[in-house]
């Protein structure tokens, strides 16, 4: 699971609450890539979070599976092979996430390694090196 | 009715050694009335526990406020958070079973009743180090563990050996200790408190003086790579002993420490590379160390400290949920690995060289099927309770993004752990018996064979409920790819293939002189060779230096005394025209005088 340090709060959290664009993200910090589409908005609120006690590490954009998985579980005890479905909805939301985490990574590195060639271009055919434009009857 | 419960497990420990001050009791009752409370206080301890896995609900019990200072206040608190809810009853029903074990273990001992006091002492000690709310509390619980260990490794004191041990394991945790006493006063000096709600939220950039003192305690005390000589030295003690310290609970403080302030470690990456760095050249070491072992308890001993080196690695991957699922996994295995080499052992008259062995399938069935079902378990063989802990490890590691020689050697010492697991299974229990032929061996009494099978199942089942049972801690690596899903499962079956293939070698091959690797190996790396005698090598001829040369040589004779009194003969012979010939001197005076007086007269 992505987590930056964030200095002013002292603890872990998840990169999907960092606001977009922040240095504490690090790789995610640069203009080339904009936010992410959905699922990236918070179903489960603040408060809800608070009264379900999740741990901080688990307050991610999945955590309403999460407490309706706990709910699960606190309903059927001592039943512990229940609530199969809801532990399936949680892990496959992150999953999901996961996958458009990684997405999101290594779209941004083609783009930055894209952006890197061309500045390396520019500065060849600025300095006069490079294969520069050859006159078609010359190429023939 | 949740702390009322706990504080109940928790003084119901202490009856039975406060009876033996009250009044004394020399009946070979007191065994059996110790295991019983034990096993009451285990039913006792599932309440809490179900309550909480229900519930998820923390709490912290303040008993008894002991004494304030100016900064600090010191009082009796317990914590009864994840970690304490479901080590104690694990705990309780390791030793239950280890109890009832040492009944038949130790029956012929004059002494049982202290030996099941001093037992008694070391889970009540364990238990408050499990729960303390505070660093103060844990230090007692830390330091009770160390000192019944020492007892207990050093049992039969007579043997020379044995007190070496016992000597060894102090020395080496009290080095751990340093770093212990280091952390203490850091927080003491920097957040005022030694409660963990209050260092956690005072300590935002975490500083790796503390983290590294802890880590120097954590590898004392649970062997790690350095100090880790004491724990195969250990097994001097009886078989109970290091089932219960030196497998499932003593040895895991350090780890557990380790886990208690994660909050603290995760925040910091230095501390975490040196954990996972450490852990990874302790878990490869300490498993080749084990391949070339020929005695059956330390080849457990020296997979247990593998299996601890793997813990550390998995907390210096920022999974400690998981570290801590191992500690309750592998404390059923581990332990039950031990109870089944004391049966082979005490069936076998005290012969523990596997070389010795053999044959041991029909003769003792259900000491072998739970030595096997212990070793695939300590392998991770799927759906055994190992697996859902050591598997996770390696896809979770696997899936890190973390150093790659750490990586490489956690694996490789995860092939070679099913290699000496099937080496050890193979020589113990397969093929024509090498003992001698005339050995009285069964395995007919409850006593050994009841915690066996309670261990057995729950080397069975153990990992399956814990993991259906807690609440989720952290989302589960579910995208993997199959190639790493397998590692785990595809190396441990590499180990086993080529250790079944070199035992089927070995069968028709010659003998041949031992190569350095396996003299190395067989050998311990000559870590304990070289440390146990260059320290005191040095340190003697260091003193015998400064009491001979520096004092006898050079005070008093070259400089003081002896050089005045050389310098003034010298001296004096010199400049004089005196010889010293007093008795020619006297008489030259004395003969003129009289014939002078003569001539007088």
């Amino acid at each position: 699971m992505c987590m930056a340090d964030t200095p002013s709060r002292g603890f872990l959290m998840p990169c999907a609450l960092v606001p977009w664009g922040s240095p504490e993200l690090g790789w995610g910090a640069s203009s080339l890539v904009e936010p992410r589409p959905l699922p990236a908005e918070m179903v489960a609120t603040q408060q809800e979070m608070m009264d379900a006690q999740l741990r901080l590490q688990l307050r991610d954009y999945c955590a309403h599976y999460l407490i309706r998985l706990l709910k699960c579980k606190r309903d059927s005890f001592p039943n512990i092979l229940a609530c199969k479905q809801e532990r399936h909805d949680w892990d496959y939301c992150e999953h999901r996430d996961y996958v458009m985490r990684m997405k999101e990574f290594e779209r941004e590195r083609r783009l930055l390694q894209r952006k890197k060639r061309r500045e390396k271009k520019a500065a060849e055919l600025a300095k006069g090196q490079g294969p520069g434009e050859v006159d078609p009857k010359v190429a023939l | 009715m949740y702390t009322t419960m706990t504080v109940l497990t928790l003084t119901s420990l202490i009856l039975p050694i406060i009876t033996t001050f009250i009044k004394p009791n020399k009946k070979s009752l007191y065994p059996h009335y110790v295991k019983t409370t034990i096993a009451s206080t285990f039913m006792i301890s599932l309440f809490p526990t179900t309550l909480f896995m229900c519930t998820d609900q923390e709490t912290i019990i303040s008993n008894w406020h002991w004494t304030a200072t100016q900064t600090l206040e010191l009082s009796l608190s317990f914590k009864l958070d994840y970690f304490s809810m479901m080590f104690t009853p694990i705990a309780l029903f390791v030793t239950w079973s280890i109890m009832e074990f040492s009944l038949w273990y130790m029956h012929s001992d004059p002494n049982i009743n202290q030996f099941f006091k001093y037992l008694l002492i070391f889970l009540t000690t364990m238990l408050i180090l499990v729960t303390a709310n505070n660093l103060f509390q844990l230090f007692i619980g830390w330091e009770g563990v160390g000192i019944m260990s020492f007892l207990l490794i050093g049992w039969w004191y007579a043997r020379e050996d044995a007190n070496t041990a016992a000597i060894q394991a102090i020395l080496y945790n009290r080095i751990g200790d340093i770093g212990f006493i280091l952390a203490l006063a850091w927080f003491l000096f920097h957040t005022n408190s030694w409660e963990p709600q209050q260092m956690l939220l005072l300590n935002t950039n975490s500083n790796l003086l503390p983290l590294a003192g802890l880590l120097l305690a954590a590898a004392g005390k649970s062997a790690q790579l350095g100090l880790h000589p004491w724990l195969p030295s250990a097994m001097e003690g009886p078989t109970p002993v290091s089932a219960l310290l030196h497998s499932s609970t003593m040895v895991v403080a350090g780890v557990f420490l380790l886990i208690r302030f994660h909050p603290l470690t995760e925040s910091n990456q230095s501390i975490q590379t040196l954990t996972l760095c450490l852990g990874a050249i302790t878990t490869l070491f300490t498993a080749i160390c084990a391949l070339t072992q020929n005695d059956i308890k330390k080849i457990v001993a020296f997979s247990t400290s593998s299996q601890l080196g793997l813990m550390m690695v998995t907390i210096g991957i920022n999974q400690p949920y998981l570290a801590f699922l191992h500690i309750c996994t592998h404390a059923f295995f581990k332990a039950m690995l031990f109870m089944c080499s004391g049966s082979i052992i005490h069936n076998l008259n005290n012969e523990q060289d596997i070389r010795k062995m053999g044959g041991l399938f029909k003769t003792l069935p259900l000491t072998s099927t739970s030595l096997t079902i212990g070793s695939l378990a300590l392998t991770g063989m799927p759906f055994l309770t190992g697996f859902y802990s050591k598997d996770l490890i390696i896809e979770t590691a696997n899936m890190s993004y973390t150093n790659a020689w750490a990586l490489s050697m956690t694996l490789i010492a995860t092939s070679l752990t099913s290699a000496y697991s099937t080496r050890l299974i193979l020589l113990t229990l397969t093929n024509q018996p090498r003992f001698p032929t005339l050995t009285n061996i069964n395995e007919n009494n409850p006593t050994l064979l009841n915690p066996i099978k309670r261990l057995t199942i729950g080397s069975l089942l153990a990992g399956f409920l814990i993991i259906n049972s807690i609440p989720p801690t952290s989302p589960s690596q579910t995208t993997i790819p199959l190639y790493l899903k397998l590692t785990a499962l595809s190396i441990t079956f590499l180990g086993f293939l080529t250790a079944f293939d070199l035992y089927l070698l070995t069968n028709k091959l010659k003998m041949k002189n031992t190569s350095h690797m396996f003299h190395f190996s067989n050998m311990l790396g000559f870590y304990p060779s070289t440390i146990h005698r260059t320290i005191p090598h040095a340190s003697l001829l260091m003193s015998q230096n400064l009491a001979s040369l520096l004092l006898d040589l050079a005070w008093l004779e070259k400089s003081m005394p002896k050089a005045i009194s050389h310098h003034q003969i010298s001296a004096s012979i010199t400049i004089s025209s005196q010889k010293g010939m007093i008795k020619l001197y006297s008489l030259s005076l004395l003969i003129p005088l009289f014939l002078a007086l003569l001539l007088i007269m």
